[in-house]
């Protein structure tokens, strides 16, 4: 078994934060190995940014930590969509930030597409765009159910200021609990 | 103990606070940086100090000093600053100085790419320093291995009384991986003030050719010589002596060549392993895909992944290659550490897959390049 | 069968690596001697402990004198002594810790780090031995050589106008700077005596006089008369002006304490930051 997630934005969309949320809630509260990779212009704000996500029950599976099959994605922002788009698999889950990225400009690719103006609910809902990553990590749980919630939640707030766990825990169960 | 997932770069850093570290001096280069951000956060906290000095000449004769008066230190740096360090980690040689130094490669030459990957400075790590005597050089393939070899950095340049380079690169800087995370006291951490009674004791490394270190501060009677000097530390120009310093300093790395060299080896299931793939640091990931593709056809790859690039155990090299046909060194530069490997496996059939790649090389292009020798 | 008298100072020096490389009439002995005397003075009045004092030295003759003197001592690289000393003085913030070396070990190879040490106030004592040639080379320019002066590196003269040690150390935020003369051994020791009381950074430049490389180049190659050419170029001033410390073989020299403060040195900035972190 060897599972694949793509993440990728623009710098300060908060990317590396949901990788590093995904891949620490995996390592610390699930059996599976997990390894990845991060990208991104260091020169540049704003610049794009891809992390790479590998799950595996067998350690020999994840020695290559970049996808090239990849059953999950996440495209908050379209600049680098249509480069990794070969390395995403038919009928993968996508999740797309539609603030950012044209619905209509999707359908050459044969994906389970699963969107929502991520950004403008962020925004609307928490009067910041900000935990819009959280949101989507949430969407991402809800529908793969690679991990617990409960584990992602007990990360937020091993990882983050407290200050800031209230919101992003809310953000994160946004979708979750969303009927 | 706990488990986390952190890049290649802060495993270091974290391996280098679980060893003791008690002074980091540095200058900042891409792709090292972040090893001296996340330590001028952490250490300072915890009794040490991180000073950014003027440049990494500067920095490599700080660690220098720290470590004379018996702090464990080290840097952090890339190829333009470790072209700086050169000269210091002679003097480190000579002196017998423990430090460590995390060199995270970039693709160069010159500034290069700063963000991004190559494997272009094997042989600058062991030998790139005048005198000719070449350093511990550990090569990680991912963060666990960061970790772990950054506590084994630690610990052989204190019982060795060496300097000992930790190569990274770019790649396994911003690699993540499920890291167990031991604390002090979970791990074996070796300190230079405990060597005599290691030797007493009896240990599986051999010390014959090493003498204990006082620092500064331990009387006032410490005398750090640069020159050619006897056992008593006298400076003596002469053959005789230069001989045996020369012999006693190369001894004391090589002859514990066992307790040093280390390897990983995957057979992937297969019974036999006709064809072997030789790699380290981040090309092993590269690899490990392109032996999944390159096993579908039954043509029995194997992985040899070398963790340390010097010494080496040509005993297990003998072993592990006896009833190979083919060898590829598979590395992302011209062909370089396969020279290495060609002067010790001299009767097989040893070849070069260079694939230079600012990313992590194409799983792909080494299938493809390794098909036309089969 | 000659009798080994011994110098009271012997207890402060190498013995066994004696003789010293230095050259007849070679005045670098002085400046040792000076040094130790102050040092001596220090720890007889209990104001100093020996085994609280650090020789760094670089390469050079200059640099020499931390490889005969009995203290802790470590030698380096050519120019690099000031950063290995820093991180001694930071670890070890009791010791006294003196760098010596010559005005090419310590203004031209190590010239970036004499420039950040004394922007930084460096807790260290930098002695640094003038004798305005590479010595150990064979006599090449430094940058302290006089202008229009031959040298083996400049057989036509040197065209460059020499560095003003101590303008530029006033001019960067050190305690205490001084220039002293190995002609005038009283007044260095009393020089050395105070910048060894000082925190942050005493700099001390002391004018050497070289006749065997130095004196060759100016035709003086008599110890004696090397000397006194030298000895004849000092004006010795109480509080010296900064425009008074001009540097020219011509006109001569003027030595004395120019600048004495106690501003907080790198090392009580450092550690009052740490112990808002530490709590201790
Ligand atoms: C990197 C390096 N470059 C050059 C040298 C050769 N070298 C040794 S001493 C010296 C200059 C000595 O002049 P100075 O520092 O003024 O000291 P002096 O011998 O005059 O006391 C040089 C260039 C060296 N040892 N290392």
């Amino acid at each position: 078994m060897r599972i694949e997630i793509i993440l990728s934005g623009r710098g300060g969309q908060g990317i590396l934060m949901l990788g590093r949320i995904l891949g620490k809630t995996l390592a610390r509260y699930t059996s599976y190995y997990v390894a990845g990779s991060e990208t991104y212009a260091t020169e540049v704000r704003g610049g794009d940014s891809r992390v790479d996500i590998i799950i595996s029950d067998n350690e020999d599976e994840i020695g290559y930590v970049r996808a090239r099959n990849a059953d999950i994605a996440v495209f908050m922002y379209p600049s680098l969509m249509k480069n990794l788009s070969r390395y995403i698999k038919r009928k993968a889950k996508v999740f797309i930030d539609t603030t950012f990225i044209d619905i209509d400009s999707l359908r050459e690719y044969d994906w389970t597409i699963i969107s929502e103006p991520y950004t403008q609910i962020s925004e609307r809902i928490f009067g910041t765009s900000r935990v819009a990553n959280m949101m989507i990590l949430g969407h991402l749980i809800k529908e793969t159910k690679i991990v617990d919630p409960e584990a992602v939640e007990r990360v937020i707030r091993e990882e983050m200021p407290s200050k800031w766990h209230d919101i992003n825990i809310r953000s994160f169960r946004y979708m979750i609990d969303r009927k | 103990m706990r488990i986390d997932y952190i890049s290649g770069n802060r495993a270091i850093a974290e391996a280098a606070i679980a060893s003791g570290l008690k002074f980091f001096a540095g200058y900042p280069i891409t792709p090292s940086s972040d090893i001296f951000e996340y330590l001028a956060e952490e250490l300072p906290r915890r009794g040490g100090y991180v000073i950014q000095f003027e440049d990494e000449l500067a920095s490599i004769y700080a660690v220098i000093g720290a470590s004379w008066t018996c702090s464990k230190a080290m840097t952090a740096t890339s190829g333009p600053g470790f072209s700086l360090m050169v000269e210091g980690i002679s003097i480190a040689v000579m002196t017998e100085t423990p430090l460590v130094i995390a060199y995270i490669m970039r693709a160069g030459p010159a500034t290069g790419v700063p963000t991004k990957t190559g494997q272009y400075d094997v042989f600058q790590a062991e030998y790139g320093f005048h005198g000719g005597l070449p350093i511990p050089v550990f090569a990680p393939s991912n963060p666990q291995e960061a970790y772990d070899l950054t506590i084994k950095a630690f610990n052989t340049s204190e019982i060795l009384r060496t300097p000992v380079v930790l190569l990274s690169d770019a790649s396994i800087a911003n690699m993540f991986g499920k890291v167990l995370i031991r604390e002090a006291g979970e791990i074996e951490i070796i300190d230079r003030r405990s060597i005599e009674i290691l030797r007493k004791k009896g240990c599986e490394w051999s010390l014959d050719d090493v003498y204990e270190m006082k620092c500064v501060g331990d009387g006032y009677d410490i005398y750090v010589e640069t020159l050619t000097h006897d056992e008593k530390n006298i400076y003596r120009p002469t053959t005789d002596v230069q001989r045996r310093l020369m012999w006693r300093l190369y001894r004391k790395i090589i002859n514990n060549r066992e307790v040093l060299f280390e390897y990983s080896f995957h057979n992937y299931g297969n019974k036999r392993c006709r064809n072997m793939i030789i790699t380290y640091g981040s090309t092993f990931s590269s690899v490990s895909e392109a032996v999944r593709e390159l096993n579908k056809n039954e043509e029995d790859f194997c992985v040899f992944k070398l963790k340390t690039l010097y010494p080496i155990n040509e005993k297990i090299f003998y072993e592990k290659t006896r009833d190979v046909d083919k060898i590829f060194v598979v590395e992302n530069n011209v062909g370089l550490y396969v020279k290495e490997i060609r002067s010790i496996l001299r009767d097989k059939d040893v070849i070069s897959i260079s694939v230079i790649d600012l990313e992590y090389p194409d799983p792909d292009e080494i299938v493809e390049r390794v098909r036309e020798w089969l | 069968m000659a009798v080994a008298v011994e110098h009271p100072l012997d207890k402060y020096v190498r013995t066994e690596k004696l003789p010293t490389l230095w050259c007849p009439g070679c005045t670098i002995g002085i400046v040792m001697t000076s040094l130790l005397r102050a040092i001596d003075q220090r720890i007889r009045e209990g104001l100093l402990r020996r085994d609280q004092i650090t020789f760094v030295g670089g390469i050079g003759c200059s640099a020499r004198i931390a490889m005969y003197v009995r203290f802790d001592s470590v030698r380096t690289a050519h120019g690099r002594t000031i950063p290995l000393a820093t991180a001694i003085k930071i670890l070890r913030p009791e010791h006294k810790v003196i760098v010596v070396g010559g005005d090419g070990d310590i203004c031209a190879i190590g010239g970036n780090h004499l420039l950040h040490a004394l922007r930084r106030n460096m807790d260290l004592m930098i002695i640094i031995v003038n004798n305005m040639i590479y010595g150990m080379t064979g006599g090449q320019v430094s940058p302290t050589t006089p202008l229009k002066l031959y040298t083996t590196t400049t057989p036509y003269g040197n065209p460059e106008k020499p560095l003003n040690i101590i303008r530029l150390a006033c001019s960067l935020g050190a305690n205490f700077v001084a220039r002293g003369s190995a002609t005038h051994p009283h007044i260095l020791q009393q020089i050395f005596y105070k910048a060894l009381g000082k925190r942050g950074l005493a700099l001390i430049e002391v004018l050497s006089s070289c006749p065997e490389i130095f004196g060759r180049h100016i035709g003086i190659t008599d110890p004696v008369k090397s000397f006194m050419t030298l000895r004849d170029k000092i004006k010795v001033k109480n509080n010296p002006s900064l425009d008074e410390s001009e540097y020219d073989w011509e006109k001569g020299f003027v030595i004395g304490v120019y600048l004495d403060k106690d501003d907080p040195g790198y090392i009580d900035n450092l550690s009052l930051l740490y112990k808002s972190l530490r709590g201790f």
